[in-house]
């Protein structure tokens, strides 16, 4: 009986391992190879020649190509801070106002706030692109209503990086806001009653009860929104094409630009290593630190 | 107590109340502004569309935009693509996701936690990654340029086998076992007793998958290397923007976003149980 469902198990997992073997894990171990090779992306994977650590030396080093990919590495860091610092306290917030009983309607506001999850990368973008213009856009319009001044958003080199930001977290933050409310649900109601015979408050009860509970869900959150916010490829591509000044080229932009316009293979497979070795690391870190907070 | 005091202990959660609804329907309003104005702009003649200060609503709604869209990009094709791009990506991470979900749910077998850990682990890979390699590798089986290029890659994914071996672990082994008795095969088991006992979670997955293909961008342009034949929604909708770059275009591309974003909007309203239900699931067993 085990063995025969042995060859079961094969059966079921061809597929997919194939698959994922073939598609991802083999491109993946590609990538890792060539970031020690010269290589142009035009030839063949054979015309590949060994240079050892040369390309993570350039990518590094003082020439433009080393420039250009630590202000790339500086402004993914940046957006994905960024995005990360908005996203997780926005999340709770609505998520709170989603999964309280006291106003009817939390579950339209659901609906709402995750549709524009739904919404295509390519069409927040062109939309927002709209919203964000300096003259004919409703944004610049809103802001002189309450008397502050028009804001360049996209055209300046201050605040692209930003408004790309935050047109990522309108689209991101209902996602998030569905994961809080996962968490909420799990929080028992006999912590909060217990806490309001002891009399604790509101603002109490949220920094002892609600903020420690959803701990775990907040790393789940954080996680995949940094996971999500290294991949920002759209708005760039299609609005500011990296600038004003390189201050949006972020990493997913500017790989894709050294290895298809520029052919350097081998350079945009060390800057693809690095960006694996940051996001292990910073995974890594976040896992640390939610454990020691555990272990208090 | 005095009158007083009694009506203001009634009086503060009222307060509370009216600071709820107002704070939800401040974030209501902000997070469907977007694609309301989107809607509104793609309603606009030209000439309202350059306006300064911004006209909110168009005067004379026309529907002149959408009409243009079809004359600038092939609208029919680019919808069919997409919808062939998402669906049969979505069969196929179906069909793997639940044969291999099953395995690692009901199987034991020696390395069951290490392959799982490994395919998992390409869940958080981003896509730039293993972009140029992949381009190559899919050139090399002379799949460049096509829709099957797009989708053949896309066939399995992490996340599907996550999702679905979290749900059927929940399937009782007596279930199975007892049709097991009966002589039926593997296959059939998963199919027959299985797939029913999930199927919201595989209407989840299913709509996931759906959205995410439909929405996709970076991976069919880099494919696709300029066929426009076989272009997606998502990327002709990118070439309405250089489209008469400069001149009166806002109404006609706000026309295409909304085109393009109404298939998968529509199909979150009517389904969008499943997702919450999934992503809920998904976020607590994991």
């Amino acid at each position: 009986m085990a063995k025969a469902f042995r060859a079961s198990a094969g059966i079921m997992l061809a597929p997919a391992v194939t698959l994922i073997g073939v598609f991802v894990l083999l491109p993946m171990l590609l990538t890792v190879w060539l970031s020690f090779q010269d290589w142009s992306t035009q030839t063949p994977f054979s015309e590949a020649s060994f240079v050892g650590l040369g390309n993570f030396r350039e990518i590094f080093g003082p020439t433009s190509v080393g420039r250009d990919f630590k202000t790339a590495l500086l402004n993914t860091t940046i957006y994905t801070a960024l995005s990360v610092a908005l996203i997780l306290p926005l999340s709770v917030v609505f998520g709170l106002l989603v999964h309280q009983r006291e106003v009817a309607g939390g579950t339209a506001l659901r609906t709402v706030l995750f549709s524009t999850y739904m919404v295509p990368m390519i069409a927040v973008a062109l939309v927002w692109s709209k919203l964000y213009s300096p003259s004919e856009g409703p944004f610049n319009q809103l802001l002189g209503l309450v008397g502050i001044g028009p804001q360049p958003w996209l055209s300046s080199p201050r605040s692209a990086l930003i408004s790309i930001v935050l047109l990522n977290v309108w689209q991101q933050v209902g996602y998030f806001t569905v994961l809080a409310i996962a968490g909420l649900t799990q929080i028992p109601g006999s912590l909060y009653e217990a806490a309001t015979l002891d009399g604790a408050n509101g603002r109490e009860q949220f920094r002892f009860i609600t903020l420690p509970l959803l701990r775990r869900t907040l790393l789940f959150s954080a996680v995949i929104a940094i996971i999500n916010a290294v991949q920002v490829f759209e708005p760039v591509a299609l609005i500011t094409q990296g600038g004003p000044v390189g201050s949006t080229n972020v990493l997913t932009y500017h790989i894709r630009r050294v290895g298809i316009e520029r052919a350097q293979g081998g350079l945009r497979s060390a800057m693809a290593v690095m960006l694996m070795v940051s996001l292990i690391v910073c995974v890594s870190a976040l896992f640390a630190f939610v454990n020691r907070k555990d272990s208090e | 107590m005095s009158a007083a005091t009694r009506s203001l202990a009634r009086k503060r959660p009222s307060g509370r109340k009216a600071l709820l609804a107002t704070a939800m329907l401040l974030v209501a309003v902000a997070s469907a502004f977007p694609l309301a104005w989107m809607m509104l702009s793609s309603l606009k003649t030209p000439a309202e569309t350059m306006q300064v200060p911004p006209v909110w609503i168009p005067h004379t709604p026309t529907l002149e935009a959408y009409g243009k869209v079809a004359g600038v990009i092939n609208l029919g094709r680019s919808m069919w693509n997409s919808l062939v791009i998402a669906s049969v990506t979505t069969a196929g991470i179906l069909v793997t996701s639940m044969m291999a979900g099953y395995a690692f749910a009901k199987y034991s077998f020696p390395g069951r936690s290490l392959l799982f850990s490994l395919l998992i682990a390409t869940m958080f890979l981003p896509p730039i990654v293993t972009l140029i390699p992949l381009y190559r590798m899919v050139g090399s089986i002379g799949l460049n340029a096509s829709l099957a290029g797009i989708i053949v890659p896309n066939l399995a994914n992490a996340f599907g086998i996550f999702l679905m071996r979290q749900f059927i672990a929940g399937v009782p082994d007596e279930l199975i076992d007892a049709a097991r008795m009966d002589g039926a095969s593997e296959l059939l088991i998963l199919y027959k007793i299985v797939a029913p006992s999930v199927a919201p979670a595989i209407a989840a997955l299913a709509l996931f998958a759906f959205v995410y293909h439909w929405n996709s961008y970076l991976w069919p342009l880099t494919v696709l290397q300029g066929n426009a034949d076989a272009y997606p929604i998502v990327i002709s909708l990118s070439r309405l923007l250089s489209y008469n770059r400069g001149a009166v275009n806002t109404s006609l591309v706000m026309a295409g976003a909304t085109l393009a974003v109404l298939p998968p909007l529509v199909l979150f309203v009517f389904l969008q149980r499943f997702f919450v239900d999934s992503i809920v699931g998904s976020a607590i067993k994991g």
